[in-house]
């Protein structure tokens, strides 16, 4: 009996083991500011297309990342498997590939879920370029709802942005969507005003030291917006100081009801305007020659969460390399994390979305990659299978 | 009392206690549960079918789960989605190309 104890004992401490070792690391990545590429034109209009060859692309590796994407691996009725809806390639500026598949057909718009919430690191951007707000500003400046404590109060915009608030926030979808905090946000309690309900959520870690994905913290970052523009200015906002300028037309952003701008989850765009988007960052914030983002901006985009030095270790910490918004592949080397792709450079960096929804950009290739699916178990499809022949079909 | 009988007494009341402790702790989450699904289903189905323009037999692949809806009503007049299920019943309403589908007040 006592053995069976140990035995159980010893079962449950391994199982706890953390499937990586994390070092505490002094210094922080330094990630290269992006060095500025001539444009002959810029795709405001809408994007020219080269074909590939023309640019020195190996069509063979397209075709291999072609059925990769776009073999049905599974039961479609069961949602199972790859279940690619569209590709889209840009390289050098150009509109190389795309493909549309299922029921999706070009200029249709697709739900990105999270990658919009690298949308909302451009409107924070914004706000910071004309100096209506700060990163190290107290959130709670813009956001009355979150003066629960005082530790509450200790949260800046930086840590909203690089997910290291401190807040209790649980991002499991379909696996506990009883415990779930996005869940509730998305569709019960949080649904009137999902900042405010973020804001209420109890502090877990001293704001700045834990890395933790949260939509929480994205939504808070919406409201706080609206709290600086102003009902009307902040309704006005991505279209005035950003679609209008990139040439996109056609996207659906839907709010809670607040009127507050979904930041999380709720954009609905086409992949070529997706594209143009990823261009703004791969020009590092300049748009044929007007500068929508502050100095420094795309590379914090593109820098790993100073909150990696002192987080400790919990399942899938390794799997992200949370940055500002965005996702990085530089790995944390000094902690131990790897790259999440290694087969692909390390400075892509990449918006990454529920069910399959990317875009990636590679600044030392010139190249933007987006790819819409409907993969309902994220372990049916693997980022680096995809890109690793779109890579080698330029180098 | 014989002595079984009293140890089987003692761990079901400990473990009537560990589950009411439960229920107490999680009641906020646990109250709003049901409406979950005709919430995900509703608002998913709203922009599925108004925003992106699919048809309904994909709208209903795209937001059915796992624990199916007892009642589904398009009124594509008002542009509004009404789903039951669990015994609750939520609805989203489409507003317009730019803002896309709202869920309305939550039951």
């Amino acid at each position: 009996m006592n053995q069976r104890y140990l035995i159980s004992i010893l079962l449950l401490l391994a199982c706890n083991k953390p499937a990586i070792e994390l070092k505490p690391y002094g210094d922080s990545i330094k990630v290269s500011e992006l060095k500025k590429i001539q444009r002959d034109y810029w795709p405001t209009q809408a994007w020219k297309s080269a074909s590939p060859e023309s640019l020195g692309m190996n069509t063979d590796k397209l075709q291999e990342m072609e059925k990769y994407s776009f073999t049905l691996t599974g039961n479609d009725e069961d949602r199972l498997g790859i279940r690619t809806d569209s590709v889209v390639i840009i390289y050098k500026g150009k509109l190389v590939y795309e493909k549309y598949a299922r029921e999706y057909k070009k200029d249709q718009k697709h739900l990105l879920w999270s990658v919009a919430k690298s949308y909302i690191n451009t409107l924070v951007g914004i706000a910071v370029r004309d100096g209506l707000m700060k990163l190290d500003d107290f959130a709670y400046e813009y956001v009355p709802e979150l003066s629960v404590t005082e530790e509450h109060k200790k949260i800046t915009i930086n840590h909203l942005l690089t997910m290291t608030s401190g807040l209790d926030g649980r991002e499991g979808y379909e696996s506990n969507p009883m415990n779930s905090t996005v869940i509730a946000m998305l569709y019960t309690k949080g649904r009137s005003n999902m900042g405010a309900y973020c804001s209420s959520l109890p502090i877990i870690a001293e704001p700045g030291k834990r890395v933790y994905y949260s939509s929480c913290d994205t939504n808070i970052l919406s409201l706080a917006l609206q709290n600086v523009y102003g009902k009307e200015k902040y309704l006005e906002l991505p279209n005035k100081e950003l679609f209008n300028i990139l040439g996109i037309r056609d996207l659906t952003w839907e709010k809670d009801g607040s009127d507050v701008y979904v930041g999380s989850s709720y954009i609905y765009s086409k992949p070529t305007d997706v594209a143009k988007f990823a261009f703004l960052y791969l020009n590092n914030g300049y748009w044929n020659g007007k500068k929508i983002l502050p100095d420094g901006w795309v590379t914090q985009a593109r820098t790993p969460s100073e909150g990696y030095k002192t987080t400790k270790y919990y399942p899938g910490l390794e799997k992200n390399n949370y940055t500002a918004q965005w996702y990085a592949n530089t790995g944390v080397p000094d902690a131990g994390i790897p790259k999440p792709m290694p087969d692909i450079p390390s400075d892509t960096f990449f918006g990454s979305g529920h069910w399959g929804q990317r875009v990636f950009i590679i600044p030392s290739l010139d190249l933007i990659v987006v790819r819409f699916a409907d993969d309902r178990k994220k372990e049916d499809f693997s980022d680096n299978d995809f890109l690793k022949p779109i890579v080698e079909s330029v180098q | 009392m014989k002595p079984k009988k009293l140890i089987i007494t003692i761990i079901l009341f400990i473990v009537f206690d560990l589950m009411l402790f439960w229920v107490i702790s999680n009641w906020s989450n646990l109250k709003v549960f049901p409406s979950i699904i005709s919430s995900f289903y509703s608002k998913e189905y709203c922009s599925c079918y108004f925003v992106v323009g699919q048809d309904e037999d994909y709208c209903h692949n795209f937001a059915r789960q796992w624990i199916p809806i007892s009642d589904f009503k398009l009124d594509l007049e008002n542009k509004k989605v009404s789903v039951s299920g669990l015994g609750r019943t939520n609805s989203a309403i489409f507003l317009d190309e730019k803002n896309g589908c709202v869920l309305q007040e939550l039951n």
